[in-house]
């Protein structure tokens, strides 16, 4: 096990293997810039290519490919209010408000550094103790991720933001429309009305490219270019955070780096759930609350490490159990398997060299994406520069190519349009957009684990209070809604007190 | 630097997915497109990947993918068998029991096998019980013991509810006249996962999913639902030694649209009989744990036709059950 360290260290360094990294790492940026294209479509597109590449150098090609991806994600969050990964949807949040402040270059340099730290650190955790760390996993169930999912449903107060019966309504929709499809345990399709396509329910990246995509396009195109202040074209202050501020925000990387971590490791919850969580904590831990969404550092650097510690984290059942812990890692999973590896224990010890060839290849391409970022990120401002009324466009027309690529189906394309119109009437009303999502991803989660849990337990509902894992979970779940009832009033008064409208926060949380 | 990577890559993608006609044969089409009705990635495209590149250079043609995720795989078979025109240049990876029980389970999935013209089935990945490395049970007979003595007691999950774990399971219970507590999972992994970590009794699950962890000791294999014992398995007992009648697992093949041109039928049948016989598709498909179950034809024909007998019998036997739970 020991030797198998060092081999794969020797491996990654191989000249072909340093080039796959830092290839994947600029074709991962691309394409998690462009709205709508996710890091598992990026290596979904991408797996075909390393078919004839030797295992070790395809794997760490399509790990440095997903790793970027998160990034590129956040480019789009922060500089269009697009994320471009669902993973990216809470970096939109307080990211593209610094955007319009003029610390565009700024939000992004604190989302490299963060997404660097997060990256690392949960790299080595994988390294160390990937083995060890698997056999967590076994204790999550069907009961425990329920618990875990009840935990992030609790998340809708904190995004709804002194518009709780809102927040609320928005949150219910999405649980809702998240019932669409075939029933796990019977088998009955529900809410389909015959159509086969609703069949698998509703997919929720389509759903999200809708959602946040299509509102923001009509804003562009309708707004046209209005004043300066209300885009964001050129990067004119500093990069990277001072030393300062570096410290600073120190303590919230790690506390989001952690929660990455371990919010990958449950199978089931990616990227999207860890940043939504990761900011939610950093919300409670800060002394301003009301910062939040309007722009302040630490929205941006909880997410963004959130989401690349997330990678480490999903890697880890994904390795040592051969259970995929988000989407991502599912199609890396497949991967693994076209290079005929089977995933499972013996990952570490039959396949041991490549299988450590991919984990020093997660560390390094997060190291080689600080530094392509530093200068990729400078070059896709250019992207800013452009007329509002030629972006808007352009966002619909890679919406729709994202929306049809991930199931290659019509149908979708349709369903992204409707979701946007949706979109723009929650917009329109003021109607906050973050809870639908959150709703649409855990919903399926919590429906599927409740009745297998149900099961198991044969209908008795106590099987989730005499676990330990799922009794302490739901127990946090209660403090956490408990808590956050009477945030909701001071949060309503601060904003009431703002001017008339107040200023259009991200996210369709105005 | 980037871009002679990228013209490197894609170059060798083309070889992978475009071969050039090696030999001239008079095959109708130059261009197969293969209908995959999961994400690419996943278990059809895996067989795709081995058995496509061997085929290309028997026919002399070009296999091109297309991914048609949704309704496990009934919205690329509805579209195999509604809209598809028959010429030979269009088949379908079809995927054993849900092909057949996608519409007996759902009256708005409106396909059906008579509008098919099944080419052959390549891969079988046989039916396992297993239980946790700690289970009490340490034989088959001690987990049928244990659900014969507490009716709808003991946990056993499945791959989803249409799949071939689930049917065995319902099969298993008429043979054996017990009542399992059946739990329907998203996919084998997390269903084997929550045995081995002690959530449920029992998995009925797939060798070819479980086997390493099997191998590893972390997980119990009580019964293969093969016509034999395995290779690799020797001293796990098949359920027909135990008296269960039993034989179940998740097979894979290519069928076409009906009314498939019968010579072009035959070519890609003898062209497929050549791939399982070439000794190196054999050791890849032995890689990559594919188990090569090679059916073609009528007989083909004959196993989907009995296996939807057999899961229409069993489903409206119990369909009223499963919808008032």
């Amino acid at each position: 096990m020991e030797s198998f360290l060092w081999i794969g260290l020797a491996n990654v360094v191989d000249p072909i293997n340093i080039v796959a990294i830092f290839a994947g790492t600029m074709i991962g940026m691309f394409v998690g810039a462009m709205p709508g294209l996710s890091a598992t479509m990026a290596i979904a597109l991408l797996l075909p290519l390393t078919y004839s590449l030797r295992p070790e150098t395809g794997l760490a090609m399509l790990a440095s490919l997903y790793i970027a991806a998160m990034y590129g994600g956040s480019i789009a969050a922060i500089l269009l209010r697009t994320p471009g990964t669902p993973a990216a949807a809470a970096t939109v949040m307080d990211g593209h408000p610094m955007a319009r402040k003029g610390q565009a270059g700024k939000a992004l340099g604190l989302s490299l550094t963060a997404s660097l730290i997060g990256g690392v650190i949960s790299s080595i955790v994988l390294l160390t103790v990937a083995p060890l760390l698997g056999r967590v996993v076994l204790n999550f169930g069907p009961v425990e991720i329920f618990a875990v999912a009840v935990l992030g449903i609790t998340i809708i107060g904190t995004l709804s933001q002194g518009t709780a019966v809102l927040g609320l309504f928005s949150g219910a929709l999405g649980l809702l429309l998240a019932t669409v499809g075939m029933d796990l345990t019977t088998g009955t399709p529900r809410f389909t009305f015959g159509i086969l396509d609703l069949f698998s329910g509703i997919n929720f990246t389509v759903a999200l490219i809708g959602l946040f995509s299509i509102p923001q396009a009509v804003r562009l195109i309708v707004e046209g270019n209005p004043k300066d202040e209300d885009r964001v074209s050129s990067l004119r202050d500093r990069m990277l955070p001072t030393l300062r501020e570096f410290v600073n925000l120190l303590p919230n990387s790690l506390r989001s780096s952690a929660i990455g971590v371990f919010t990958g490791l449950i199978p089931g919850t990616g990227g999207d759930t860890a940043s939504w969580f990761a900011y939610n904590e950093a919300k409670r831990f800060a002394r301003n609350k009301s910062e939040f969404g309007t722009g302040t550092p630490a929205g941006v650097v909880a997410p963004e490490a959130a989401n690349n510690a997330v990678v480490g984290g999903a890697l880890i059942p994904t390795i040592a159990l051969g259970i995929p812990g988000s989407s991502s890692t599912a199609v890396l999973l497949g991967g693994l398997m076209v290079h005929g590896i089977l995933p499972g224990p013996s990952l570490m010890t039959d396949h041991g060299d490549v299988t450590y060839t991919l984990l020093w290849a997660v560390l390094l391409a997060n190291v080689a994406l600080f530094f392509v970022g530093l200068f990729f990120t400078r070059a896709c401002v250019a992207v800013t520069k452009i007329p509002n009324r030629v972006v808007g466009p352009v966002i619909v027309v890679l919406s729709v190519i994202g929306a049809y690529a991930i199931n290659n189906s019509m149908f979708d394309i349709g369903l992204m349009i409707a979701f946007g119109l949706l979109g723009l009437a929650f917009d329109t009303f003021r109607i906050p957009t973050p809870p639908l999502v959150i709703g649409l991803i855990l919903g399926p989660i919590l429906d599927t684990t409740l009745q297998q849990s149900l099961l198991i337990g044969r209908g008795d509902w106590m099987v989730f209070l005499s676990n330990p894992i799922s009794a302490t979970l739901l127990a946090i779940a209660l403090l956490s809604a408990l808590q956050a009832t009477p945030l909701f009033g001071v949060l309503g008064r601060a904003m009431k007190r703002r001017p008339a409208g107040g200023q259009p926060a991200p996210g369709g949380t105005e | 630097m980037k871009t002679s990577m990228m013209a490197l890559a894609l170059s060798a993608a083309l070889g992978t997915t475009a071969f050039t006609p090696a030999v001239a044969q008079d095959y109708p089409a130059s261009d197969v497109t293969v209908m995959q009705g999961f994400k690419a990635g996943g278990g059809s495209d895996a067989l795709a990947q081995l058995v496509q590149p061997f085929l290309a250079e028997e026919l002399g043609v070009n296999f091109v993918n297309e991914y048609i995720p949704g309704a496990t795989g009934a919205i690329a078979w509805t579209r195999l068998a509604k809209q598809t025109k028959a010429d030979g240049g269009t088949i379908s990876i079809t995927n054993t029991p849900m092909l057949t029980t996608n519409y007996i389970m759902n009256p708005s999935i409106t396909y059906n096998i008579s509008e098919l013209t099944p080419i052959a089935n390549i891969v079988t990945d046989p039916g396992i019980a297993v239980v946790a490395a700690d289970s009490p049970f340490n034989t088959f007979e001690d987990f049928v013991n244990a659900a014969r003595a507490n009716p709808a007691t003991v946990t056993v999950g499945n791959s989803g509810v249409g799949g071939d774990d689930y049917f065995t399971s319902l099969q298993f219970e008429r043979a054996a006249g017990v009542q399992l507590q059946k739990v329907p999972f998203q996919g084998d992994g997390p269903s084997w996962t929550a045995a081995m970590g002690g959530k449920i009794d029992a998995s009925f699950t797939n060798v070819g999913v479980s086997f390493p962890q099997i191998e590893q000791g972390n997980l119990k294999a009580l019964a293969v639902f093969a016509e034999e014992r395995l290779p690799d398995l020797p001293d796990v007992p098949t359920a027909r030694e135990l008296g269960y009648d039993l034989v179940a697992g998740s097979s894979r093949g290519y069928s076409g649209p009906a009314g498939f041109p019968p010579e072009a039928l035959q070519q890609m049948i003898d062209a497929m009989q050549r791939v399982v016989d070439n000794p190196e598709f054999q050791k890849a498909a032995a890689e990559r744990a594919m188990n090569i179950d090679f059916i073609s034809g009528d007989d083909y024909a004959a196993m989907l036709k009995k296996q939807e007998e057999q899961y229409t019998q069993i489903w409206d036997e119990i369909k009223d059950e499963v919808r008032n739970q």
